[in-house]
């Protein structure tokens, strides 16, 4: 049976119901500029009827909390499409300096100190007794050397960047799985759809976002809302309430810093995000263009020394070595050839000019000249070698650059889509507010209207 | 509800204002520097072309700079045998004048005198240098080439050598840069300084002072057909140096058409930039800062 007590419980029912839909709406407005913020929606369901024998009487409005809209395979994306951008990003970063290093339009780079050696063999050959015209060899020896040296010591430079910047990496992706993982915590101890469960997961996929711009992740939703997470080759990051550091050790050999997870190296394991863009660098790239660089001088200091060694110098004796002569680590390496690359000369007269002895005679600085147009190093030309180490480079941070334009453009539509599904609309929330304070309002006439029909029965007594 | 459109389009609008901001500051680079290409990445290509053209245009520069120093050289030496051939004509006609009977012992000793005074002069020839390096001694030019010598028939003897040096004038391309002096003025048959001395006795003698004579001009005429190779390697420098020059022109030509910026593109691509900047740039003043909640009271 109804009363008019039923009545005014189904009102207060329906304020309470009212006064959270405000409260959720007041927290959209408040949180409009939140970066990770998604807009929640009261969830509001209709009360289990009454039933009354053969009638059932509607029993008001239920206040079930309020819900996060956010789209789970969105974030998701956008989290896969950071991680790609956030690795280009870094590596064009390293690779524009490398890049630098070789930029012959600016004035940089190797091609007029290879050109003004071998140019200064050519003025030899005209003149192969002057002191001056073998000075000016000498001399040009020596900035050939030393633009080798620089530039081979400069990509050591930006190599040992990257390296200390994965380090700090290493850092941040420690802090930001330690923080996920008290979020874990905090998440699963609370239920399922309580409004703090959702705030706390707003933090989470705000902290995931942020790994995903330094690592690959790969993650999974546990029911009770806590997140597992793993870099897409598997190495654990967090699992429930648990974090797993990454440590990093120095590498023996090459004096960079190795990744360990748990105590087994993972620094070749990493696919996307800051970390993987700044390792292809230190590990792939970097060391291709100075094994490259390292070839070339050998390839010139090889060259030079062993055509020198075939002739004679001013005073009738037998060819020296023009360059140090290039010290291998390991057969068939180069390493250091460029950064160790120096004239080993001092003496004008020791320049090999003579082939035969005879003071004037010039066919040997002839042929040094024309080591310009040999065959130096993997069957090219010095110049052409060294056009081709350019151009890979070139294409290189060309191909990263225009890659990470177009994963920037997709992330964008992606952040698009994300704030038409969970940004605050301001107009939204005005509208919303409008409608649940005429709710409340009407819910408080109900009151006030079952408030007067009982001191109307009251004063009928 | 309808459709929900973005309501915070403001990191959209960042993400367009940075790409045009990226193309005006290309467009003002490529203005800046002249050059459409400043860094590898810009067009590998075109950065692999232009260290490849630099090289040929430095080769190109180093034979030029050869062939100048060479063709001065040649010159000197062309100059120098053209003295010797003068005195040689001197001698000629000394032999001449030796070869008539009217002569009485003291004016031929006076002919003697200018017919040793000619091998002189031209053993001063011989030895002349350019620059510091004789320029008839063959590859060793810091050797005086020419020395009197009594104890050889002619009064003197060859001190250099008979290398040859060749400079380079082109990709694969030499020419010799000397002819030795013994090639020149000592070769038998047409030893300049035999020839002399020969007709210096023969006039001081009186005796077979034709064939002396004839011995002369075999000399000059030897001399002068060697000469031509002077002739024959500076037409070869000046051919080549043409060539060069053209190529170093056709090296500049494809150097700009690889890294050079056209200005009119350049500038029209600025102010497109600019525009589509201004464009967004009005467009992000124009993002309503009102919503809804200004109308409620």
């Amino acid at each position: 049976m109804s009363s008019l007590f039923g009545a005014l419980s189904i009102a207060v029912r329906a304020l309470y119901a009212q006064e959270g839909a405000i409260d959720a709406t007041s927290n959209n407005i408040s949180n409009v500029d939140t970066p990770g913020y998604s807009r929640e929606t009261p969830i509001l369901t209709e009360a289990p009827p009454l039933d009354l024998g053969q009638i059932s009487m509607g029993n008001g409005v239920d206040f079930g909390g309020v819900q996060s809209i956010r789209d789970n395979v969105l974030d998701l994306r956008i989290d896969q499409e950071t991680q790609q951008q956030s690795q280009l990003t870094s590596y064009a970063g390293y690779m524009n300096q490398v890049q630098s290093l070789f930029s012959e339009t600016q004035g940089s780079g190797l091609s007029d100190a290879i050109n003004s050696f071998f140019n200064s063999f050519q003025q030899l050959d005209g003149n192969p007794t002057d002191t001056p015209t073998r000075q000016a060899v000498i001399s040009a020896g020596q900035d050939l050397a030393s633009a080798f040296q620089q530039t081979g010591e400069q990509l050591t430079a930006i190599q040992q960047g990257a390296d200390q910047e994965v380090v700090q990496t290493v850092q941040q992706i420690n802090a930001d799985t330690s923080q996920l993982a008290d979020l874990n915590q905090q998440v699963s101890s609370l239920g399922a759809n309580s409004e703090q469960a959702d705030m706390l997961q707003d933090s989470q996929y705000q902290v995931l976002n942020n790994l995903s711009q330094l690592v690959d992740v790969a993650v999974t939703h546990a029911s009770n809302g806590s997140l597992t997470v793993t870099t897409t080759n598997g190495t654990a990051l967090v699992a429930g309430g648990q974090s797993f550091a990454l440590s990093t050790d120095t590498n023996a050999s090459t004096g960079f810093q190795d990744i360990f997870s748990q105590g087994s190296d993972v620094t070749s394991s990493f696919n996307g995000g800051q970390l993987a863009g700044l390792l292809e660098a230190r590990d792939q790239s970097i060391p291709t263009v100075s094994t490259s660089l390292d070839n070339l001088a050998a390839g010139i200091i090889n060259a030079v020394n062993s055509q020198s060694l075939k002739g004679y110098d001013l005073n009738g004796a037998k060819g020296a070595n023009f360059f140090e002569p290039v010290v291998q680590p390991s057969p068939g390496s180069n390493a250091g050839a460029a950064e160790n690359m120096a004239v080993a000369i001092t003496d004008p007269s020791q320049v090999a000019a003579s082939s035969n002895g005879t003071q004037g005679d010039n066919a040997n600085a002839l042929a040094l000249a024309n080591i310009q147009n040999a065959a130096v190093v993997n069957g090219k030309t010095a110049t052409d070698f060294y056009a081709d180490l350019v151009s890979t480079v070139g294409n290189d941070v060309s191909t990263a650059t225009d890659e990470q334009e177009s994963v920037g453009l997709v992330l964008t539509q992606l952040q698009n889509q994300q704030s038409d599904t969970s940004g605050v609309s301001l107009d939204e929330e005005a509208a919303n507010l409008i409608q649940y304070q005429r709710a409340y309002e009407a819910a408080a006439e109900v009151v006030s209207a079952v408030n007067s029909l009982t001191s109307d029965v009251i004063q009928t007594i | 509800m309808g459709i929900r459109i973005n309501p915070n389009p403001m990191a959209d609008l960042l993400s367009g204002l940075a790409l045009d901001q990226q193309q005006a500051n290309q467009a003002i680079q490529e203005l800046s520097t002249g050059k459409k290409v400043n860094q590898p990445s810009d067009d590998p290509a075109a950065e692999a072309g232009l260290i490849v053209n630099n090289a040929q245009t430095s080769k190109a520069n180093a034979y030029l700079s050869n062939i100048s120093t060479l063709q001065d050289s040649l010159q000197e030496a062309d100059s120098t045998l053209n003295s010797v051939v003068t005195s040689l004509t001197q001698a000629i006609s000394l032999g001449t004048e030796g070869a008539t009977g009217t002569l009485n012992q003291t004016d031929r000793n006076a002919l003697v005198q200018q017919v040793n005074g000619i091998q002189q002069q031209i053993l001063q020839y011989a030895n002349q240098s350019f620059e510091g390096n004789y320029l008839f001694a063959g590859t060793a030019v810091n050797t005086t080439p020419f020395v009197t010598d009594s104890s050889s028939s002619s009064g003197v003897s060859y001190k250099g050598n008979s290398g040859v040096n060749s400079v380079q004038i082109g990709d694969g391309q030499t020419v010799p840069a000397n002819l030795p002096g013994n090639q020149l003025f000592t070769a038998s048959g047409s030893d300049v300084f035999q020839a002399l001395s020969d007709l210096s006795s023969a006039v001081s003698s009186g005796s077979n002072v034709p064939a002396a004579g004839t011995e002369v001009q075999n000399a000059f005429n030897y001399i002068n057909a060697q000469r031509s190779f002077y002739g024959t390697t500076l037409d070869r420098l000046t051919t080549a140096s043409s060539f060069l020059n053209q190529e170093t022109t056709q090296l500049a030509q494809q150097q700009n058409n690889l890294v050079g910026v056209d200005m009119a593109t350049a500038a029209s691509q600025l102010t497109q930039a600019e525009t589509a900047l201004d464009a967004a740039m009005a467009a992000g003043g124009k993002i309503s800062q009102t919503s809804l909640l200004n109308y409620l009271t």
